[in-house]
Parts: structure tokens; C-alpha cells; sequence
């Protein structure tokens, strides 16, 4: 029996009372049906605990009767394992059993049904106030069930004058800073709560979803082509990875594959965002510890990487390029060869400034030792992408659940050990070092032959997820199609929801200035997490 | 220190020749449709039906472009069958009907033209708008030399960019970034999305762009528009030039 | 009788008959009866003082003389006319405060207890300034402290107010009794209780002598000035007395300490060494120093009053100190300047004190609360006393045009001057004196922006900050007045510090010219002789190209002293620069108002960031403000953590956290502790030589006179 049968061998008899459905729909998927009761709970703990096993997402359907609530795990394995654990809870319970309380993972993802759905976790210590703020929306609105008419708007909310923030630091004294929305030129807006009595930030507390545009509502009803504009616009920095997964869902039901050119350009193009969007951060972070000269450097390399991107694809997100079946047009050979060679000019630039900002000790005093995120922490907040392998965490779909071709490039997975600032800025260069290696041998030898696998038949009926390592880390993206091939419900679970999640781990301790710096080593991106 | 300056100087002058000279550059804009006349009306019919957004619309065998809606998702170009012709060209900010017209002056006035102070607001976008405004403090833009900056405080801004579609928890801090910037002030639309929501608007969550709310001076389509693209917007919204009138 | 001995005798008659009326009146009457004969009896010190120092003849009256006590002997030099007019000009304003401020005990507590002994404190004080013998002295030294203390214990059914003036009397009287001990060995030298003949026999006294009375003086007089380490009473004092009260003890009572200090070893028994005037010096610097260290991270205005007590009681100390020190090594010049100064900002710091005292009194009964973690924003809800509040923390945190700014610049410029002297180590201890005076000066600006910005600035961080309400106008011009004398002593420097000179004469040993502080553009020879000629040259220049006719006549602060040959020159003109600042002032309003185009005015919100309300847990709290002072000076502050506590909900999800520090004051653990500390370990080990057996006790006996016959056999 192979590792992967003994895991499923072991959940039926550890549950043998209870009555489960196993299923191997691939050889690396697992999906177990629990039908009512709290053992989805019991084996999610266990295979997080026991079993080592990483809390991906969860996707809430509302059914007329009962909601089904699907729990999705990986493991770091090689080759890795995708298990589904699916419960029902009917609709006359008030309560669903909470993972939260068990599984910290799972924390934002109960808070975000609950403001979704209005449904309830029992024993989830509810915070409110999430996806729609308080101070704004008044209670009762579950804007994701089908009932709710979401073309419709609601302007007439008003605000709550008597809104203040929930606090918990008690000590005399103390307050909450208050950063955003609008703050700081150039960012995103989340409004920061950071609690002190002045000089460190005790608690750090973001609220997010001020972008938040209701994707996965929108999503719904639409066609697949018209789902598609959304996946890939939602979060264009990571235009590239969402759509790839998205077209990973709609394969996988359509069950047909990518031909091998269009699989290994996606690698290229895939890899190409990446090592964008690496070097985007990397600037981000020169810029927050106010080094000019690196963060221009760093900002040419980015737009020379933009101009690049939109040599070969178009445009310069890579927008248009991904449909379901393959890639809507070929890149050029002579493209892919000109690629090869500037990004060795762009390679080199990239090393050159690492060396410098390695030996610049007024820049590294500032991300040494600041915005430490222990392993063990990263672990159970279940931390993703290179801000998690900065953790010491190492993990990476490409690695251990290859997708497109990826096992054919052998993914080295950088990571180290500190946790702090600087180790996530030496994994991000890796990265994006490694990027450029994969870039330059999958354009060596480019497979010939078309780029797109018509779809037969138009899928219906079906769902299925895809998952991609994006820039940030893992990205899932689930996908259910009604009986016209219509989308019923669209569930995205993008990397930095779930770093955010974590993003108080680091703030927390250190001095206000050093706050902007850890923010930057962190990545994130809002208009992914927000959705 | 001394070799971060030796760095710089060794990659010399990277900085594009516009606005003296056009940019050549390959990859500076994703590109717009342009008008094309195709065979017959049928043609031009199905051309235009492939369009997401609405961009295109077919009178007879000619179909035109809003450049407005367009999100540059290339379904009218790379699908099977005719292609609308396709421009790689970026001077696209335009000045709405709204804003001309209401004996409001267009551009700034010749003495703040020098030195604009910009707040850049996020209401919303995919990032890729936010971005873009982000790549014109790189070297090969390097806004600054046209007297453009960016400033973190509405208190220091003349010109308010707005990015994204407005959502609703974004609609009050909006206003009051506005409401606080002194006078003169002026708003400008970045992309798509907050010319009129594009994908996303209007919802229930998020509405169908910037003029629902401010007054709008200069529109800049494009999805999101390149850094060009602003640039050339935002010497049309300082009043240096005149906008594209398409 | 001269002028003066005429008011100062009706004075004591006034304040007797106040006492009387007060005693038989109405009670409804009391506060406005505390007001008048309050007001009028400073108004007649402040006359009397003002006689002398400007030049009238000094008191020096008989009164009667009792048989065996000899006579009651009035006199008045300038030293303590100016204490005098100190007093006074405190009890003025704070009479008329406690008027409005009183009404809050009416019925709780006795109003006639707090006028008859605060006339009887005031008659104290003026009894302690305008004795020239030892015994009266110490006669009035104990009233003050009685009096004192009952005015503290007001609120006497408080059990905090009870140990608070209980531990204020235990201190003065311990500080009394050193000053009997240095006022019998004065006494024993001079074989009289005459101030006369203590300085007549002062050549005489030996060193042990000399230090002995310098060491009891210094302690005892110390207590009553709170200076550190003898310093516990005053932050536990203020927060527990009246605010009137506050304002009365910060602004005079401090000052007899500073008088003793004075009066003592600059006058009857001057100091001819250097190391005790070093031993002021740090002191001084030291006081200052912890003083305002505690004072930036109080919350509680009046305890953070009291602390800044402390601080400015420490300058004016190490002003003392460095005159004493210049005056040992000769000189004089020098010594006479410190002076001047220390005693410029002794009168400086009883106005803004008893103003600032004054004003957080003001806010206590307005809001209910002096927490500044509580308190914000109350500018919009009491503008007056808001603008009057302002002053005072200007001028204390040393800002021109106001007058702590004069009196500091002039204490350090004296400082400074040390390089002159020879000594190596006494350079060193005023370079450290320096460099403490220079960090408090710094943290008394932080210090007292956290007062005003928390205080009244800012949003409103409690509902009862909302509805205060402006204080009645007589509060209100109250405190108004110490407000104006403060800004008119920080711009006509050049009209108080003659007079200062001349009340400095009694402990100044000096020996070249008197002080000339007219500009020498106005002032041609004979003066310029005396000036460097460099200098003079220059001034004429200013002086012609300014136009004479348009400057105030003594604009300009010119402290010189010595002969020609050698110079002690120090200029600064606040006078001016007040017209300075008032026409900048003026000219950027015209610039903005009328240049500009836009003449209307836009009210904006201010700019959060985009929230729809800025509630006031997220802006900066008066712990948080100061909260850098405290981990910067971590080792002084020494915070015991007491509860540190981190609730779980579950697993990783985080509740509250519950925090709590406690400080225990660095002068108590490095000082107090130990001293208390070892005195029980001597009486724990003593009492176990009390076995109870008889033959224990004989032994002991026995014992004892074998020490004394050996020690006889030597000596
Ligand atoms: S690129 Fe897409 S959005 Fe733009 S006009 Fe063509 S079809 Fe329409």
C-alpha cells in the first residue's frame, strides 16, 4: 500500500462508526464524505496535527436544506496529497461546528463565511466585523446567499456614529494607532489598529477588505469565459496565477489537458509574474527602509520586467492569455530566445544588488532581528509562499504537487531559518533567481505543436478546484458549474488572505518605525486577499 | 555607499524621451482596438458580439471602440476569425463631457502647473492601476523631472488619482480625502474600473466609478493604463496639453 | 516710621483684624471675605517690598520689647523685601482664586478653618522675611510648617490626604529640627540670637563649625524646598491638598526653604570653601533633573506639577550653588550674576506655578478629573483659561517671550562661565551640573507640550471632558494675572533684574561696580569705559541704525560687571525680540490675509485617514506621549511589572491583555529604602542587647565607664 492508501485506510477505521464516503477521483486527490456531525472537525484536526498535513481553505455551498461545508488539506510530501473532507450541517441548526477552535487556520475563513452566509460557528470566538464593517453595515445581510440580490445597490446604510474599535490591550495608558485607509502614498487601503502605550506595537490588529468586491458573488451566474475576466482581474500583480488555476478548475472537469506548449509557456509566463512581482516586493522593501538608490534600481528592473511581459504577451500583467484548454495565443520562438537573454542581463543585475544590499548595514539593521515569525507560528496559522519559507516552512506546490509540467524543471524551494525580515528578503531574491532559471530552460527547449486543447464538451454539472504556487504562495481556486455551465458558486482562497491572517505575528513587539518595514517584507496584496 | 553611486552612475540614463519624443520602446502599452472596417456587417457584427464589456459596437461593416470599456482581454484580436486592428500607442486620457462645458477651467493655472502634488487613492483596483502609477517613480519615467509628485496627505495634494471601481467601504474615505485637499483641486479617473467599474460595478458592493462621486476632470482608460498613459494624462490635467479626443 | 515699617505693621494689623472678622462672620460671606482681605494683604506686602527694593530706607523696627525675651524686633533688607513681594504677589491672585474655588467645600468642610489659616500661614511667612533674630525665625518657620500642614490635611476625612500632610509634617519637622541644631552653633559662636552680631562673629567660626552649620541648614532648609533626596513629601502633598493651596505652598512656602538656604550661607555664616557650594551645585542639578523626569511621565496634572516643583526648586538651587562656589573662589562678579539669576527664577517659578497650580484646579472642578489620560480638547470648552493655562506652560518650559526663558538663559550663561575657574574637578562638577540642567530643560519642554496637548488639545477623551464649562470670569482673571506678570518679567528683563541686583546685595560679596544694564547706545560714557570697547563699538552701530527714538530704553539685558580689564558681558535683548515676534507675527497675517487672494477661511475635519469618526482610543494618550521618556530612562524608572496578563480564548486566539506597572520613586528605592532599611536592622539588633537580666544591665554599666575613663585617659 503506498503512503497515500494507508492515510485513507486509517481514516476509515479511525471512523469506522461513522458513516464515510472515500473516493479517489486522481491519484493525488482525496475526497472523503462525512455526511452530518462534527467528524469533518475531528479528522481536520487530525490530519493537521497528527498527520502534518496543511489547512488550504474552506468553501461554504448552500444547499435548500443544509450547507456543505468542504475543509481542503495538502501535505508537503513528495509527491503530495490533496484530501477534501466534505460535511453537511442542516439548515435548521443554527450552529456549525467550528474548525477555528482547533485548527487556528481555519480562523478567517469561518469569520469570512459567517459575514458571507451568517451562518455560525459554535466555538469560534467571533470577532464580527470583518468583510463588512461594522461601521457600515448593519446586521442581517448575508450578501453570498443565493437569496441576495446582488446586482442591487444598498446605498442607503448610513454610517454608525458610535462605532469604536475593539481593543485588548488594558494597561493605562494605552491606545490603538490608527493607519488608513488613505495612508502612506502609494498603498493599499486597510485601516491598522496598533495597540501600545507608545513606543511598541502590542497588538496589531488590520482590518481589511475595504476593496472588497464580492468576486465570488459576481462570479456566480456568469459563464465560464466571463468568470474567467474576473479570476484574472481580481488581483492583476498575480493576474497570471489566478487565472491559471481557474483554468486548472475548468480542465480538471472538462478533463482534458493543456498541450505540452502551452503547458511549459504557462511555466514561463507563470515564473515570469513571479519573478515580476518578487522584484516588485524587493522594491517595496528597498522603499520602506528609505534607500533610494536600491529601491530605483529594483523599480528599473521591475518595469524592464513589465516592458518584457508585454513584448511577449501583450500586455503587460499578461491579461487575455490563459483560457481554459491553453493559452489564447503562442508566443513566437524568437520571443521566448529574446526572453532568455535579457533576463540574464536581468539575472545578473538582480544578483548584483543583493550583494550591495547584503553589505549595506544601515539597510539590514532594519530587517534583521525585526518582524521575527517563529516556525512553529508560521505552522499553525498555517503560513504560505516565501514569507512561510522564510519561516522555515518548506513548501511549495511546485514542488510538491507539480501542475503543468513543473516536475520536469526539478523547483529548488529556497527557504531559511530566522523568520525575520532579511530572511524573507534573501527568499524572495532566491526566488526570484530560481524564476529566472526555470524561465531560461523552459524556453531552451520549448515543445512545438498548438497551444490550446478545444474543449469538447462544455462542462456542466461538475466542480472541481485547481491550485497554483502564486507569487505570494499557494492559490486555490474552487469551481462549481450549474447544468447550464453556468458558475454556481466561485471560492477563492489566495495567498495573501492567508498571510494576512499571520501578519500581526511579526508586527507585534517591535517599534511603530519599524512597522512599514515589516509590512513590506510581508508582500501582501490587498486586492487578493480582499477579493 | 560610495558603490551604490558607482552602480548608478554605470547604468547610465534610462529615462524615456517623452514627453519630448514618443516612446518606442516595445511593451510600454498593452495597446487599444482601433476603428476598423471589416468585410461586411456580419463580420463586424461577430467581431464586435466577442467583446466582454461592450467596448465595440458595429454600425454596418465599421466597428468602433469606446476606449473606455476596453480591458484588453484580446478576445477581439486573438479569437478565431477577423481581428479589429490594434493600436500600441497610449496617449488616451481624454477630458469627460462632464467636466468641459461647465465654464469650470480645465488644467490647473499656469502658476501651480510646475509642481503638482498628487494623492493617489485606492478604491478598489486590482492593483495593476496602483502599480502602474508606482512604475512613473522608476527610472525610466521618473515623474519628478516634470515637476509631478506624489504626496501621502490630502492636506498637500492638488490632484486626487483615483484607481478602482469606488467600493462602498472605500466611498466615505473617498469624500473625505476630497473634502480635504485645498483648493484648486482636481480628480483624475485611472483605468477601467473607475471610468465606469468594469468588471466589478456596479454591485451592491461596489459602484460603477469615480464620477458617481467627484467630479471628474481627466478620464485615463486602459486596463490598467501604462505608465505612459498617465504621464500623458497628467499633463492633460495640468493643463500643458490638450486631451486625446477620441 | 518710615514708608515701609508703615505697611508692614498694617499688614500684621490687617491680617489680625481678617482673622477676627473672619472668625465672627456668616459663613455665606467667607469666600468673598477670603478674597478681599487675601488680596489686600498681598497687595500691601507687594507695597512694602517694592518700597525697599526701590531704594527705600530697609525696615528696621522696634516694636516692644517683652522683659526676659527681650525686644520684637522688625527688619527688612532687600533680600527679603523681594521673598516679600514674591509672597505677595502669589497670595494676591490665589486669595481672589480661592473665592470661586472654595465654593466646592462649601458645607463638606470648615471655609473658615482654610481663610484663618492661610492669613495665619501668610503672617508666618512675612513674620519668618521680616525677622533679623534667630529665635523669632525659628518662631515663624514653625508656623509655617503648622500651617502648612493644616492647609494640606483640608480635606482631613481622606485617608490619603491624612498620611500625605502627616508625612509633609513628619519631614518639616525633622528638617527643623537640623535648622535648630546649625541655629544653636550659629548662636554659640556669636553668643546672640541677633542676625547682626552672627555675621559680625562669622570671620571666626571654624571649619568643623562651618560645615556642620552648612550640612544642618542645608537638609533642613532642603525639606521645606523639596529638593532631592529629601523630596518625598511634595508629589504626594500637592495631588491631596486644595489646588489653591497647591498654588500657595509651590509658590511661597518652597520659597522660605530657598530663603533659609540663603539667608544662612550667603549671609550669616557665608561660605569660604569651595566643596560645599559644589555639593549645592549638584544637588541642584540633580533635583532638577529627577524632578523633571518624574514630572514628563505624571498623568496627574498636579502631581506632575509638584515634580516640576522639584525641577525648578533644583535650578534655582544650582544657581545657588554655582554663586557660592564663585563667591568661595572670589569671584564675586560671577557669583552676583548666579544670584540674580536664581533669584530672577525663584520669583519666575512662584508666578507660573501658582498659575499653572491655579489653572489645573480650574480643570479639576470643570471636568471632574486633572487625568491628562482623561482629560483633551478642552481649549474648545474653556478658551480663557486654556490661553492663561498656555502661558504658564511657556514660560516654564523656559519659551520666549516669556519669563522662564530669561531666567534659565541667565543661569546657564552664569554656569557657563566656569571655565574661568582653576580647579580641574570643580570644572567638571558644573560641566555635569551643565549638561543635567541642559537635559531638563530639554524634557521640561516635552514635559509641559504633553500638559497643554493632552490636557487641552486634541479630542475629548472623556464624556465629562464635553461638558465643561468656562470657570467664572473672577477664576478667570485670577489667572489672568500671575499669566501677565510672567509674559511682562520674560520682556522687561531689564527693569526686574536692577531690582534683583540690588535685593542679591545682602549675600553678594562684591566687590567691583554695581550693575549697569542700560544699552550703552543710550548710556554713553561714563559706562562705556568699563565695557569692551569692541562690544560698545557694536551696539552704537545697532543702536544708529535702529533709530533711538523707536526702542523701549532698556531693551536690552547687558549684565556687566568687574572693571575694565575684566569684562563680564552678557547681552540678549527679549524686549526686542518680542517686537520682533509680534511684527513677524503680523507681517505673515498680512502675508496670508491680504497678499494672498483666498481671504476666506475653510474649516476641515481633521484628516485621519479616512475614518468616518476619529473615536478617541486611537489617538495619543498622555502615557503614550511620554512613554519614550520612560523606556529611555529605564534604569531610573525601574518599572515593576505587576500584572502581566495574556487571556487565551482558545487555542491562539488572543483576549485581553491586562497590563500594570508600578513605580516605586528612584530617591525612595536608592535612598529612602536603605535608610529605613538599616534604622531597623540597628533597633532590631539593639533590642536583642535587652536580655532582661539585671547583671546584663550592670555590665553594660560597667563597660560603658571603662570606654569613658579610657577615653578621658587620652584626651
Ligand atoms: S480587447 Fe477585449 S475589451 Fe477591449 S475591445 Fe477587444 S474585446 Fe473588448
Amino acid at each position: 500500500m503506498t503512503p497515500r492508501e494507508l492515510i485513507a485506510t486509517e481514516i476509515r477505521s479511525r471512523w469506522s462508526e461513522f458513516p464515510l464516503t472515500v473516493e479517489w477521483p486522481a491519484p493525488d486527490r482525496l475526497r472523503i464524505d462525512v455526511g452530518e456531525g462534527s467528524t469533518a472537525v475531528d479528522i481536520a484536526e487530525w490530519l493537521v496535527d497528527e498527520r502534518g498535513f496543511v489547512f488550504a481553505g474552506m468553501a461554504v455551498r448552500e444547499h435548500r436544506r443544509y450547507w456543505r461545508i468542504h475543509y481542503l488539506f495538502y501535505d508537503h510530501g513528495i509527491p503530495g496529497l490533496w484530501i477534501q473532507v466534505s460535511s453537511d450541517t442542516s439548515r435548521e441548526q443554527p450552529l456549525i461546528p467550528s474548525l477555528a477552535s482547533r485548527v487556528h487556520a481555519a480562523d478567517w475563513h469561518e469569520r469570512e463565511a459567517e459575514d458571507h452566509f451568517g451562518i455560525l460557528f459554535e466555538g469560534h470566538p467571533r470577532l464580527g466585523d470583518f468583510v463588512l464593517h461594522d461601521e457600515e453595515w448593519p446586521e442581517g445581510i448575508s450578501p453570498m446567499r443565493k437569496s441576495f440580490d446582488a446586482s442591487e445597490r444598498i446605498l442607503s446604510r448610513g454610517t454608525r456614529p458610535d462605532w469604536s474599535p475593539r481593543r485588548i490591550l488594558q494597561e493605562p495608558g494605552a491606545f490603538a494607532m490608527t493607519v488608513g485607509p488613505i495612508y502612506g502614498g502609494l498603498s493599499e487601503p486597510v485601516h491598522f489598529l496598533l495597540e501600545t502605550t507608545g513606543e511598541n506595537v502590542v497588538r496589531a490588529f488590520p482590518r481589511l477588505f475595504f476593496k472588497y468586491r464580492a468576486i465570488e458573488k459576481r462570479a456566480e451566474g456568469l459563464d465560464v469565459n466571463g468568470a474567467l475576466l474576473l479570476a484574472e482581474r481580481f488581483s492583476a500583480t498575480t493576474a497570471f496565477a489566478s487565472s491559471f488555476a481557474f483554468c486548472q478548475a475548468v480542465e480538471t472537469m472538462a478533463d482534458i489537458e493543456a498541450p505540452p506548449r502551452a503547458r511549459t509557456l504557462r511555466v514561463l509566463l507563470a515564473e515570469l509574474e513571479r519573478l515580476r512581482r518578487h522584484v516588485g516586493s524587493i522594491r517595496g522593501i528597498c522603499g520602506s527602509t528609505a534607500l533610494a538608490v536600491a529601491e530605483s534600481r529594483a523599480g528599473y528592473l521591475e518595469e524592464e520586467l513589465l516592458r518584457l511581459s508585454g513584448e511577449i504577451g501583450g500586455h503587460r500583467y499578461l491579461f487575455g492569455l490563459n483560457v481554459p484548454g491553453g493559452l489564447a495565443a503562442d508566443l513566437a520562438d524568437g520571443a521566448c530566445r529574446l526572453l532568455a537573454e535579457r533576463l540574464a542581463e536581468i539575472e545578473h543585475a538582480l544578483a548584483s544588488l543583493r550583494r550591495m544590499l547584503g553589505t549595506t548595514s544601515s539597510f539590514l539593521d532594519r530587517l534583521e532581528e525585526v518582524g521575527v515569525v517563529t516556525s512553529e507560528e508560521a505552522g499553525y496559522h498555517g503560513l504560505v509562499g516565501p514569507v512561510a519559507r522564510a519561516s522555515n516552512i518548506v513548501c511549495d506546490l511546485r514542488a510538491a504537487h507539480p501542475y503543468s509540467g513543473y516536475e520536469r524543471f526539478a523547483v529548488a524551494v529556497p527557504h531559511e531559518e530566522e523568520g525575520d525580515g532579511y530572511a524573507r528578503l534573501r527568499v524572495l531574491f532566491d526566488e526570484a533567481l530560481e524564476s529566472a532559471r526555470i524561465i531560461r530552460s523552459a524556453a531552451r527547449d520549448l515543445p512545438s505543436g498548438a497551444v490550446r486543447t478545444p474543449i469538447e464538451r462544455a462542462p456542466r454539472n461538475a466542480w472541481a478546484f485547481g491550485a497554483v504556487e502564486a507569487p505570494g504562495g499557494a492559490s486555490i481556486h474552487w469551481l462549481w458549474l450549474d447544468e447550464e455551465g453556468r458558475v454556481e458558486r466561485y471560492r477563492i482562497v489566495p495567498p495573501s488572505f492567508v498571510n494576512w491572517h499571520g501578519f500581526h505575528l511579526a508586527a507585534e513587539g517591535f517599534a511603530f518605525q519599524d512597522f512599514p518595514i515589516i509590512l513590506s517584507t510581508f508582500a501582501l496584496s490587498v486586492a487578493e486577499s480582499d477579493r | 555607499m560610495a558603490g551604490w553611486f558607482l552602480k548608478g552612475v554605470a547604468l547610465g540614463v534610462k529615462t524615456t524621451k517623452y514627453p519630448r519624443r514618443a516612446e518606442q520602446a516595445p511593451g510600454v502599452s498593452p495597446g487599444l482596438p482601433r476603428p476598423t472596417r471589416f468585410l461586411d456587417a456580419a463580420q463586424a457584427q461577430e467581431v464586435a458580439s466577442r467583446c466582454p464589456t461592450g467596448a465595440l459596437s458595429a454600425s454596418g461593416s465599421e466597428v468602433a471602440v469606446d476606449a473606455r470599456k476596453c480591458i484588453h482581454c484580446y478576445r477581439c484580436l486573438r479569437s478565431d476569425g477577423a481581428a479589429m486592428s490594434w493600436s500600441d500607442d497610449y496617449d488616451w486620457a481624454d477630458v469627460p463631457e462632464s467636466a468641459t462645458g461647465q465654464g469650470r477651467p480645465l488644467g490647473f493655472e499656469p502658476r501651480f502647473r510646475r509642481s503638482v502634488n498628487i494623492l493617489v487613492v485606492d478604491a478598489g483596483d486590482c492593483g495593476a492601476c496602483l502599480n502602474e502609477i508606482a512604475q512613473l517613480a522608476a527610472p525610466q519615467y521618473n515623474l519628478h523631472r516634470l515637476g509631478f509628485f506624489l504626496t501621502p496627505t490630502p492636506r498637500h495634494a492638488d490632484l486626487l488619482m483615483v484607481v478602482g471601481p469606488v467600493t462602498d467601504a472605500m466611498r466615505y474615505p473617498l469624500l473625505a480625502a476630497y473634502e480635504a485637499m485645498p483648493e484648486p483641486k482636481r480628480v483624475m479617473a485611472v483605468g477601467t474600473c473607475a471610468l465606469g467599474g468594469s468588471v466589478f460595478g456596479p454591485s451592491f458592493i461596489a459602484g460603477g466609478g469615480v464620477a458617481e462621486l467627484l467630479p471628474v476632470d481627466v478620464e485615463v482608460p486602459g486596463n490598467p493604463p501604462p505608465p505612459l498613459a498617465i504621464l500623458h494624462a497628467l499633463r492633460v490635467v495640468s493643463g500643458q496639453i490638450r486631451g486625446a479626443r477620441r | 516710621m518710615s514708608l515701609a515699617d508703615g505697611l508692614l505693621v498694617l499688614f500684621f494689623a490687617f491680617l489680625g483684624v481678617a482673622i477676627i472678622v473672619t472668625l465672627v462672620s456668616s459663613g455665606r460671606s467667607g469666600p468673598l471675605l477670603m478674597a478681599l482681605f487675601g488680596a489686600a494683604s498681598g497687595a500691601l506686602l507687594v507695597a512694602a517690598g517694592a518700597v525697599i527694593l526701590a531704594g527705600g530706607r530697609p525696615v528696621d523696627l522696634s516694636l516692644w520689647s517683652i522683659p526676659g525675651l527681650g525686644a520684637l524686633h522688625l527688619a527688612l533688607d532687600p533680600l527679603s523685601a523681594l521673598f516679600l513681594i514674591v509672597a505677595g504677589l502669589v497670595f494676591l491672585p490665589v486669595s481672589i482664586f480661592s473665592a470661586g474655588y472654595a465654593r466646592r467645600y462649601e458645607g463638606r468642610y470648615s471655609l473658615k478653618a482654610m481663610a484663618v489659616n492661610s492669613y495665619a500661614l501668610f503672617a508666618s511667612i512675612a513674620l519668618l522675611l521680616s525677622t533679623d533674630s534667630l529665635l523669632l525665625f525659628l518662631l515663624a518657620w514653625e508656623g509655617v510648617a503648622l500651617f502648612s500642614y493644616l492647609l494640606v490635611n483640608f480635606e482631613h476625612d481622606h485617608a490619603p490626604t491624612r498620611s500625605a500632610a502627616y508625612l509633609f509634617l513628619v519631614m518639616a519637622e525633622a528638617g527643623t529640627a537640623a535648622v535648630v541644631v546649625a541655629f544653636m552653633l550659629l548662636a554659640n559662636g556669636a553668643h546672640s540670637f541677633d542676625f547682626a552680631e552672627i555675621r559680625a562673629a562669622a570671620s571666626s567660626a571654624g571649619p568643623g563649625i562651618r560645615w556642620a552649620v552648612f550640612l544642618l541648614s542645608f537638609f533642613g532648609f532642603g525639606v521645606k524646598a523639596g529638593i532631592v533626596p529629601v523630596n518625598a513629601w511634595l508629589p504626594r502633598a500637592h495631588p491631596a491638598a486644595p489646588a489653591n493651596v497647591s498654588a500657595i505652598m509651590s509658590g511661597t512656602v518652597l520659597n522660605m526653604g530657598l530663603y533659609g538656604i540663603l539667608r544662612t550661607n550667603g549671609d550669616l555664616l557665608p561660605l569660604t570653601q569651595v566643596a560645599p557650594g559644589v555639593i549645592v551645585l549638584l544637588v541642584g542639578a540633580l533635583s532638577a533633573i529627577v524632578g523633571i523626569l518624574y514630572a514628563t511621565t505624571a498623568n496627574d496634572l498636579k502631581t506632575m506639577l509638584a515634580h516640576s516643583s522639584i525641577e525648578n526648586i533644583g535650578i534655582v538651587v544650582a544657581g545657588f550653588g554655582g554663586a557660592f562656589v564663585f563667591a568661595a573662589s572670589g569671584r564675586g562678579d560671577l557669583a552676583a550674576i548666579l544670584v540674580t539669576a536664581a533669584l530672577y527664577h525663584m520669583t519666575n517659578h512662584s508666578l507660573y506655578k501658582s498659575l499653572l497650580f491655579m489653572g489645573a484646579g480650574s480643570v479639576d472642578e470643570a471636568v471632574g478629573t486633572r487625568d491628562l489620560d482623561r482629560l483633551g480638547g478642552l481649549a474648545r470648552w474653556m478658551p480663557l483659561t486654556s490661553i492663561f493655562f498656555l502661558a504658564g506652560a511657556l514660560s516654564i518650559a523656559a519659551i520666549p517671550p516669556f519669563n522662564g526663558f530669561v531666567s534659565e538663559w541667565l543661569t546657564f550663561q552664569g554656569i557657563l562661565r566656569s571655565a574661568e575657574l582653576a580647579s580641574r574637578a570643580v570644572q567638571v562638577a558644573f560641566v555635569l551640573a551643565g549638561a543635567c540642567l541642559a537635559l531638563t530643560a530639554a524634557l521640561a519642554i516635552t514635559c509641559f507640550v504633553k500638559a497643554f496637548a493632552m490636557g487641552f488639545l486634541g479630542v475629548a477623551r472623556s464624556p465629562e471632558v464635553r461638558r465643561a464649562r468656562e470657570r467664572p470670569l473672577i477664576t478667570v482673571f485670577s489667572l489672568g494675572i500671575p499669566a501677565a506678570l510672567c509674559l511682562l518679567l520674560g520682556i522687561l528683563p531689564t527693569y526686574v533684574i536692577p531690582a534683583l541686583d540690588r535685593a542679591a546685595r545682602p549675600v553678594v560679596v562684591e566687590t567691583s561696580s554695581a550693575v549697569e544694564l542700560v544699552p550703552p547706545f543710550f548710556a554713553p560714557p561714563p559706562y562705556s569705559g568699563e565695557l569692551p570697547e569692541g562690544f560698545v563699538r557694536d551696539f552704537h552701530d545697532i543702536g544708529a541704525q535702529v533709530g533711538q527714538g523707536l526702542l523701549p530704553g532698556r531693551g536690552l539685558v547687558v549684565l556687566h560687571r568687574g572693571g575694565p580689564d575684566r569684562h563680564v558681558v552678557f547681552a540678549m535683548a527679549p524686549s526686542y525680540m518680542i517686537l520682533l515676534l509680534v511684527l513677524l507675527g503680523g507681517g505673515t497675517y498680512v502675508v496670508v490675509r491680504v497678499a494672498s487672494r483666498s481671504r476666506s477661511l475653510r474649516r476641515a475635519r481633521q484628516w485621519d485617514g479616512g475614518l468616518h469618526r476619529l473615536p478617541h482610543e486611537l489617538t495619543y494618550t498622555a502615557t503614550g506621549f511620554s512613554n519614550p521618556v520612560r523606556v529611555i530612562f529605564r534604569g531610573i524608572f525601574r518599572p515593576r511589572t505587576i500584572e502581566d496578563l495574556h487571556e487565551t480564548m482558545s487555542e491562539h486566539f488572543r483576549g485581553p491583555i491586562r497590563r500594570q506597572y508600578e513605580e516605586v520613586h528612584v530617591v525612595t528605592r536608592l535612598f529612602v529604602k536603605p535608610l529605613t532599611r538599616s534604622a531597623r536592622w540597628l533597633s532590631d539588633n539593639l533590642a536583642r542587647m535587652h536580655s532582661g537580666k539585671i547583671n546584663t544591665y550592670v555590665g553594660y554599666v560597667l563597660i560603658t565607664l571603662a570606654v569613658f575613663v579610657v577615653l578621658a585617659w587620652f584626651t
